[in-house]
């Protein structure tokens, strides 16, 4: 058995967490302090247009994430619980709703600093501006709401209606309205039209990235691409995002090049579905013990529509509603054939999430249709993102191995 | 389990037709399907039935079964919302085999990817779906306009039917008139014991939202014309409000009402918020209809929730409640999200409320029961 040995790891991942997380919360107090506007945000929300009016985008699923890496979000969900919220909503969202009644000195990074203004789209999920309409009414603040059509037909950005990408841009022109109402200035064209260059660049790097993961054997794992993804997320169209995927790219390429594998002796190549059991990273070095590999994420997938600074709000219509929580799972079967094919895996594995429609419907047809049209074997795993309370870690492993098994009879029969 | 009688109400002969019709209304639709007409499911009270109407097709909504979901549990994981998942398991045990056509549109999260289901395990002839913008912007009604132009295209060109704007005005004429008598009805719970309960008024609804809306506004003008020389009215109790998403059986009514409850108003889409707006009854019917659907009584999934809580105040107000209990079906996100607000609504118009969530299998139900029954208890200590 092959243990990741710490010098495998990449370089440019080490020490993430304290380097560009850790600061990154840093500069958010700080920005609030110094009296500039902060945002806490949604994902699939454009945070380009925010970048562009200079106001500090927050994540709270972020966060949560970082509390369940920091083995607090279950408390934190307990005291969004005991406010009168379902255990079976979101836990990211109970997190960050928990974070709210606890002392700053408590929280992980001092918690998020408040919000001057909130943002959530329609593009991921209900759950979004439910749970922000929350945390508007506590403390006060507007939530603006991208509000977009549901791509049913799974179109990607080259194949989206069109009246579905001009409701989008009508919206953005709100948004636009609104932003210049509460900030005071006028949106600079060219600032935006810079920072949709950025974070086109941003996505670009990132696909090169991916591209190399597709080597045999494969150079990055899931666990440095859910850590890496963190600026394709959050500030993607900044110049810091550009220069950390320049210097990962190059390390990345370089490893390829030398074919010198994550792991030493890699066996079973694997899709990854949804996200990641935050609280328990190590899951993928578990993975790793058992000759596993994790060489791409759906999720490392959904973030990196290009972009035109020429148009930039149609080209923002164009990278997020194709996001596949937004489509009908035709897209996201899609997606998944395509990874297995171009990375050459033997496997998917498919997490459903307590807290989540989105992540835990369709996962079977997923399992039906990838079985049929590749023959590739995938194990469905009922998991949470930051709540291990409805986590049997027993129990999941034991089916990871038994699926591992089916992966290794296959390729000896084959 | 539906065949139970209520306890303690007689069936008079005005009301049991409303039952009846809700016991057979897969039968009530394979006749209609006899008579030649079509017959098309939706699944979201935004979904413009005029439309359908208009284009001789009889809309039902798609209920689901009182039964474990056995069938589609070998799809769905645990933690979905059981009452969609109840309406997939009726469509593949066959209970829908009737239908022409299936109209989904993008309500909820649970519903819009268990659309993904009905695409690729359910044989139905027809499928579409209506994108529903979530919050009401001048921008957002143009576009649900044009999803309205869409969807009457798309029956158009299926059913080889021309939808006219006479059909249409008849359809919105013959919808108006029954979302007023429904009014009426429900009027008849200010009365003081009500006159008709809730049981009873949930399944006179109910009835309605899975039959001929000509059929049940005779029924209805029948009843009301009867109703007030009632000699089994409903015993009262202490005077109910109920919320939640959907409630299409009456078994959880019937248990409120037999320990000391009398649900005299609801805030649900198979009930209030289902019938009480009317369409403009002038200018373009197309534009009239999309205008309605999107600006109704909020449910949960849309954004503007003051305006959706404003309406469960009214209601308390209106129909005099005592007390509250919302029912919020397990795995349901906007509702789960919006409990604890609502609850403080209610609680600053001095209202006890009871928070529950439920299965749609009604599993866990003894254990509902006792804690209804201590709640009504409470709430009669307290008077």
């Amino acid at each position: 058995m092959a243990e990741t040995k710490p010098e495998r790891r990449l370089q440019t991942l080490r020490g993430f967490y304290k380097k560009y997380v850790k600061k990154f919360y840093e500069d958010a107090h700080k920005t609030k302090a110094e009296g500039k506007p902060v945002a806490w945000v949604a994902s699939t929300f454009p945070v380009e247009m925010l970048l562009a009016m200079d106001i500090f985008p927050v994540w709270p699923e972020n966060y949560a994430s970082l509390c369940a890496a920091r083995q607090v979000s279950v408390k934190l969900c307990e005291v969004a619980e005991s406010k009168g919220f379902s255990k079976d909503i979101c836990s990211y969202a109970r997190c960050v709703i928990g974070s709210l009644f606890q002392k700053e000195a408590d929280l992980p990074e001092r918690g998020m600093p408040k919000p001057d203004f909130l943002f959530a789209s329609t593009c991921a999920c209900d759950t979004h501006f439910k749970w922000f309409q929350f945390v508007s009414r506590h403390f006060k603040v507007p939530l603006f709401l991208l509000d977009v059509p549901y791509n049913i037909s799974g179109a990607d950005s080259e194949h989206l209606e069109k009246a579905h990408i001009e409701f989008y841009v009508s919206r953005l022109e709100e948004l636009i309205e609104f932003l210049e109402k509460q900030i005071g200035t006028k949106l600079d064209k060219n600032r935006l039209r810079e920072i949709t260059d950025i974070s086109d660049r941003t996505s670009k790097l990132w696909m090169e990235i991916q591209d190399y993961r597709k080597t045999i054997p494969t150079p990055m794992d899931a666990r440095d691409a859910f850590s890496a993804v963190f600026f394709m997320l959050s500030i993607p169209g900044t110049q810091m995002a550009v220069d950390f995927y320049e210097k990962l790219r190059d390390e990345v390429r370089e490893r390829a090049e030398n074919k010198f594998g994550i792991i030493e002796n890699e066996k079973y190549r694997l899709i990854w579905d949804n996200l990641p059991l935050w609280f328990d990273l190590k899951f993928f070095e578990y993975l790793n013990s058992l000759d596993a590999v994790v060489v791409a994420e759906t999720f490392s997938h959904v973030w990196m529509g290009r972009l035109d600074p020429s148009k930039p709000l149609e080209s923002l219509a164009k990278k997020y509603l194709p996001n596949f929580a937004n489509c009908s799972v035709d897209r996201k079967i899609d997606l998944i054939e395509s990874l297995l094919r171009d990375f050459r895996a033997d496997g998917a594995i498919l997490p459903t999430n307590w807290g989540c429609r989105m992540m835990s419907i369709g996962e079977t047809i997923v399992k039906e249709k990838i079985d049929k049209s590749l023959g590739v074997p995938s194990l469905i795993i009922d998991v949470d993102s930051s709540d291990w309370r409805s986590y049997n870690e027993t129990q999941v492993k034991k089916n990871i191995e038994i699926f591992l098994q089916i992966l290794k009879e296959k390729k000896q029969e084959g | 389990m539906e065949t139970t009688p209520v306890e303690g109400v007689s069936a008079m002969s005005v009301l049991s037709p409303f039952r009846d019709l809700l016991l057979t209304r897969h039968d009530v639709a394979k006749g209609w399907k006899g008579k030649g007409k079509r017959v098309i499911g939706w699944s979201c009270s935004y979904t413009p039935e005029e439309l359908i109407h208009a284009a001789d097709a009889l809309p039902v909504m798609v209920f689901g079964n009182p039964e474990i979901t056995k069938l589609a549990d070998v799809h769905l994981p645990v933690n979905i919302c059981s009452f969609p998942r109840s309406c997939f398991d009726s469509a593949l045990k066959g209970d829908y085999n009737y239908l022409d056509g299936f109209v989904a549109s993008s309500s909820c999260d649970n519903r819009d990817k268990i659309f993904d289901m009905w695409r690729y395990h359910v044989k139905i002839p027809y499928l579409h779906f209506i994108n529903i913008p979530h919050m009401i912007t001048e921008r957002a009604n143009n576009f649900f306009y044009e999803e309205i132009l869409r969807f009457k295209a798309s029956l158009e060109k299926t059913f080889g039917r021309i939808v006219s704007d006479a059909a249409l005005k008849k359809a919105i004429q013959v919808y108006n008139e029954n979302r007023l008598l429904l009014k009426e009805v429900y009027d008849l719970r200010r009365k003081k014991p009500p006159l008709i309960s809730g049981v009873e008024a949930l399944e006179i609804v109910l009835s309605g939202i899975v039959t001929s809306k000509e059929e049940h506004n005779k029924l209805l003008n029948h009843l009301l014309a009867e109703v007030s020389d009632r000699a089994d009215p409903p015993e009262g109790g202490v005077r109910l409000l109920v919320s939640g998403s959907v409630m299409d059986n009456s078994e959880l009514l019937k248990i409120v009402e037999t320990v000391g409850g009398s649900v005299v108003v609801d805030d649900w889409c198979t009930g209030s918020r289902y019938f009480w707006d009317l369409v403009d009854s002038y200018g373009d019917p197309l534009r009239a209809i999309a205008k309605r659907y999107l600006n109704k009584i909020p449910s949960s999934f849309m954004f503007q929730s003051e305006e959706r809580f404003g309406h469960t105040v009214k209601m308390a107000k209106r129909f005099d409640v005592e007390a509250a209990i919302i029912f919020v079906l397990k795995f349901c996100d906007t509702h789960m999200f919006d409990a604890p607000q609502l609850m403080e609504e209610m609680k600053a118009m001095g209202l006890p409320v009871l928070y529950l969530e439920w299965e749609h299998s009604l599993s866990g139900l003894a254990q509902m029961k006792t804690r209804i029954e201590a709640f009504i208890e409470m709430v009669k200590g307290v008077e």
